[in-house]
């Protein structure tokens, strides 16, 4: 094996960290299209999307699991956690970036794009230089901004190699995290995929497959280890009109046709902040509060991962409470621009000025 | 949990007709489920009929179910269901007042009275696990022989121990969330160390509210004191799995139904309409045991299929065949008819409609027992209004109750109760949100923010606790037939006469003054007034009650110990006819103060080890 990049445990946390950085980053864009589509129709859509956001929110558990086993200190309310979007994902060709849009053609392609299953052609080519970082960019080698790796799958095989690394270095010492901070399934249950409690060599394996499994697929088929669908099949059965059933072949769905109305959505402005409404209205008052309520369900998560994996209950309804307001501001036009509804915009913090490209 | 592709239609009626199977099993719900998985699992080769709507359960079709609900402007618990004339189905609003010698026929039900029942049962996919509540409590160890002990009702062939470790398979099957020690009460007992597969799923903010004013306090009932306190109900309904269950194997919760891989299903998350349709399939229905069986290619299904006659062999009195008629289309008339065969034939339509389908074969059996012992829970409904807003509306429908009375030597004279505190207002009682919402906009004049403080106010306020009253065997409660009563396939409809026994009466009496006390305590203004022209009213003692059904229909083929004095064995195998099973409500002796499904799904799992040995013995060949 070629000589791993994570050799300290501190590399470790920071590989971590933007692990969590990561899983989280989808979300934001995955619900705004969830809600972007009217009530009562595009059930398929909904639930195809509704249930890779719960999933992603596993793996962002998974996450804090072994960021916990190895003894580090989940954060999901450090400055900078959540991107500033449009953002890059680590993808080999740069073509596509990660907004936060509408349920469309266009977005469903983004989202293929980001769940597409990729293995580097050879060790080599596993990171890419992609020069200086112009844009907010994910899945960045910690402490190497220019470094890029070419898939999802590729970075979770980096964590894999450092942890076996320093497993081999300190033994089980390594895995000195308190398991009193490990969620178990008692807290999180997303129906598909099972949490995996980390303790161990073998149990960090278990989890960090889990995640890149669910995305990609496992072995070169549509469904992961445990017979769930891949993310990327998922989504493409939209694409496709139909749905997968067992033992079909990628990209050859034989199952059930659906139906996409993809009028049925409500026109969000992409990608939209606070600066695209007015100061005093309704919807700035509004976008403001739905702001900082997500910052407090950061700070919820943040104590769920940090021992009180019961909070994650409260979490399900504030779930529902972050619906409601993400709702109350997509199903209102943005007053002035008659064709475009609002959209939370996810400024936790104070934004920098936006660098030209 | 997927539903196969295309099982609802992969078998021809032709096919099937030239097909002897191990077993035939009449109705899709969760008895035929149960018994279809066990018996399938061996690798028994078996025919599930059902008799309505045949579409494969996918998530679509179940979320249309969800929006006739929200679009329906009667929301009983049918009203998921389309109206499907070959297959009528009883409904609570066709409930009118019987005068003497004029029967009820306008609903599918004819009512010969005196009492009018609004019972229900429901005639899809799933039968009535798709709008049950999905409380589960088991019988007390006392129910199974209350004549024995209080000279009430009827002794089963079977004790509260042989029955306990099928209810615990039952429980894991349904996926029940409860806590073991909160439900030992009253000599309810557990296998040493068990726990329910999931964790029990909290009490709602109204029930801790009537906590305040009920726990720790005392009734005196026949010269004896009881302690009541507000406890959880078992629940059929996803929650938090129990990480020690099966011996610290744990649970894995069954999520949605569906024919792709798209909606894994969500935990319980309080849906106050989760009474008749739960919309995130937390709530278990009997597709998620039918799925897992039609997994099996061993497994087929004939939906659209009504059976009208149980064919008997003369010579050897074994059921040779089931007559069905079967509908290609709901909104027309016609139909084939065709002769199904299997080794076993069992019977699992509900206790109505295996009476029903029996008496239209002319096999009222030897104990002529058939159709009688018909048994539902009567409810008592009392409604009052909290002095200060207690949360009304969120939670499921029912989370916790009163369970103290539901055992104890009064039983001797009058009729126990499981008192259920109902998240969902005055709903049931008198029509709430929607009438206080007419009252307050027609007569009070109400609009914009009054009206909008005003109702959120009353409702919330709002207290409903409903007595489920005991009702004990009777062999005049029964079911009949009457020529002169068809469905439009032709099928003979249910004759229902029913009288609420005075037995019951006087436990309704009690549950009104009972009810009285506990609103006192709760400082609360009792508002219950029973309407004289309620259909369901009835008098006791110069006072008039208006009595709801429960929906727990049971004891029109009866379990017992010999061939004259009931229809089935223990087994729920039919003492006349050695390969006819009768499953269901219809087998048990009593309910009890217990909701039926867990007990019936309990009695499935022990009856499907007996067919299995009975296939065993008599098809084993050399």
């Amino acid at each position: 094996m070629p000589a791993p990049k994570i050799t300290s445990i501190d590399l470790l946390y920071d590989y971590l960290y933007t692990a969590m950085q990561l899983e989280h980053a989808t979300i934001p864009p995955y619900l705004t299209a969830l809600y972007s589509l009217t009530p009562g129709t595009n059930a398929d859509a909904f639930h195809v999307l509704r249930v890779t956001v719960v999933e992603e929110m596993l793996h962002l558990t998974l996450a804090a699991n072994v960021l916990n086993a190895v003894g580090g200190r989940p954060d999901l309310t450090r400055p900078g956690f959540v991107p500033t979007y449009p953002a890059y994902l680590p993808d080999g060709e740069d073509d596509f970036q990660v907004s936060r849009c509408a349920f469309s053609k266009q977005a469903l392609d983004m989202v293929l794009n980001i769940e597409r299953p990729r293995k580097a052609p050879e060790e080599a080519k596993r990171t890419i230089d992609r020069g200086q970082v112009k844009h907010s960019r994910l899945g960045v080698e910690p402490n190497h901004p220019a470094m890029q790796f070419y898939s999802i799958g590729e970075f979770y095989e980096e964590i894999w190699r450092g942890v076996q690394y320093l497993h081999k270095k300190c033994g089980d010492a390594l895995f000195s995290g308190s398991p009193e901070k490990q969620v178990s399934s008692e807290y999180f249950y997303s129906g598909g995929g099972q949490i995996v409690i980390v303790t161990d060599l073998k149990s960090a394996k278990a989890a960090l497959d889990l995640i890149a499994e669910q995305g990609e697929g496992f072995g070169g088929t549509i469904y992961d280890s445990e017979h769930e669908l891949a993310h990327y099949y998922r989504f493409e059965q939209l694409k496709l009109g139909r749905y997968y059933q067992s033992r079909d072949e990628p990209h050859q769905p034989t199952g059930p046709k659906l139906r996409v109305d993809w009028d049925s959505v409500y026109p969000v402005k992409t990608d939209a902040r606070l600066s695209d409404y007015p100061e005093d209205s309704e919807l700035h008052a509004a976008a403001v509060a739905f702001n900082r309520s997500y910052a407090d369900f950061l700070g919820l998560l943040t104590r769920a991962y940090n021992g009180e994996p019961a909070l994650l209950t409260d979490a399900v309804v504030e779930m529902f409470r972050i619906r409601d307001r993400m709702t109350r501001l997509i199903h209102n036009p943005i007053p002035g621009q008659s064709t475009l509804n609002a959209a939370p915009t996810f400024e936790l913090q104070p934004q920098p000025a936006v660098v030209a490209s | 949990m997927i539903f196969p592709i295309g099982a609802s239609r992969r078998t021809e009626h032709q096919t099937a007709a030239e097909t002897v199977y191990d077993a035939v099993v009449i109705g899709a719900g969760i008895s035929g489920s149960i018994i279809a998985d066990e018996l399938s699992r061996e690798g028994k080769r078996v025919l599930v009929v059902e008799a309505g709507i045949g579409e494969d359960h996918s998530l679509e079709g179940y979320e249309a179910y969800v929006e006739r609900f929200y679009a329906a402007a009667v929301k009983d618990n049918q009203s998921p269901y389309p109206v499907n004339l070959n297959v009528p189905m009883p409904r609570g609003s066709d409930v009118h007042r019987i005068w003497p010698g004029q029967p009820d026929t306008s609903g599918y039900l004819v009512q010969t009275g005196p009492f009018a029942s609004d019972t229900s049962y429901t005639r899809v996919l799933g039968g009535t696990t798709m709008h049950w509540e999905a409380k589960t409590p088991r019988m007390l160890p006392e129910d199974f022989d209350l004549r024995t002990r209080y000279g009430v009702g009827r002794d089963w062939p079977l004790s509260y121990d042989d029955l306990m470790p099928y209810y615990a398979k039952a429980e894991r099957e349904i996926g029940v969330s409860a806590d073991a020690e909160h439900q030992s009460f009253l000599g309810v007992h557990f296998e040493p160390g068990y726990v329910y597969p999931m964790q029990e799923l909290p009490l709602s903010y109204l029930d801790q509210t009537v906590a305040k004013g009920v726990d720790g306090t005392f009734v005196e009932l026949a010269g004896e004191q009881y302690e009541l306190r507000v406890r959880a109900f078992p629940q059929g309904r996803n929650g938090v799995p129990s990480p020690a269950y099966d011996g610290g194997k744990g649970y894995v919760p069954i999520g949605a139904v569906s024919t792709s891989q798209v909606e894994e299903g969500e935990r319980c998350q309080g849906n106050i309409n989760c009474v008749p349709i739960c919309p995130v399939q937390a709530k278990y229905n009997a597709a998620k045991t039918l799925s897992k069986a039609l997994e099996r290619p061993n497994v087929h299904l004939l939906a659209q299929t009504v059976a009208s006659r149980v064919l008997i062999d003369a010579e050897t009195g074994r059921v040779s065949g089931v007559e069905v008629k079967a509908y290609a289309d709901p909104d027309s008339p016609r139909y084939t008819t065709w002769t199904l065969r299997g080794h076993l034939v069992v019977l699992a339509a509900s206790a109505i409609e295996n009476a029903r389908l029996m008496l239209a074969s002319d096999l009222q059996s030897s104990s002529e027992l058939v159709g009688r012992n018909l048994m539902d829970h009567a409810y008592l409904l009392n409604w009052a209004l909290l002095p200060e807003v207690a949360g009304t509306y969120r939670g499921t429908v029912c989370t916790g109750g009163i369970v103290d009375l539901r055992g104890g030597p009064f039983r001797r004279r009058q009729a126990a109760f499981a008192v259920d505190i109902h998240n969902d207002g005055w709903g049931w009682a008198t029509g709430s949100p929607y009438s206080d919402l007419n009252a307050m906009v027609d007569d009070e004049n109400l609009f914009g923010a009054a009206l909008r403080s005003a109702l959120p106010d009353r409702l919330s306020r709002q207290l409903l606790l409903a007595f489920m009253i005991d009702v004990p065997p009777n062999e005049s409660n029964r079911v009949s037939v009457d020529p002169r009563y068809t469905d439009r396939l032709g099928n003979l409809r249910p004759v229902i006469s029913f009288t609420v026994p005075e037995y019951t009466m006087r436990g309704v009496g009690y549950a009104r003054q009972f009810a009285r006390q506990v609103f006192q305590r709760l400082g609360a203004a009792d508002c219950t007034r029973y309407d004289p022209t309620d259909p369901s009213y009835v008098t006791y003692e110069g006072e008039g009650y208006a009595i709801r059904g429960g929906n727990h229909l049971a004891g029109t083929h009866v379990m017992g110990s010999n061939r004259l004095d009931s229809v089935v064995d223990a087994d729920q195998r039919s003492w006349d006819h050695e390969n006819l099973y009768l499953v269901g409500g219809g087998s048990m002796p009593g309910i009890g103060t217990a909701n039926v499904t867990l007990t019936l799904a309990a009695l499935c799992f022990r009856s499907a080890e007996r067919m299995l040995q009975q296939l065993r013995a008599e098809t084993s060949r050399p």
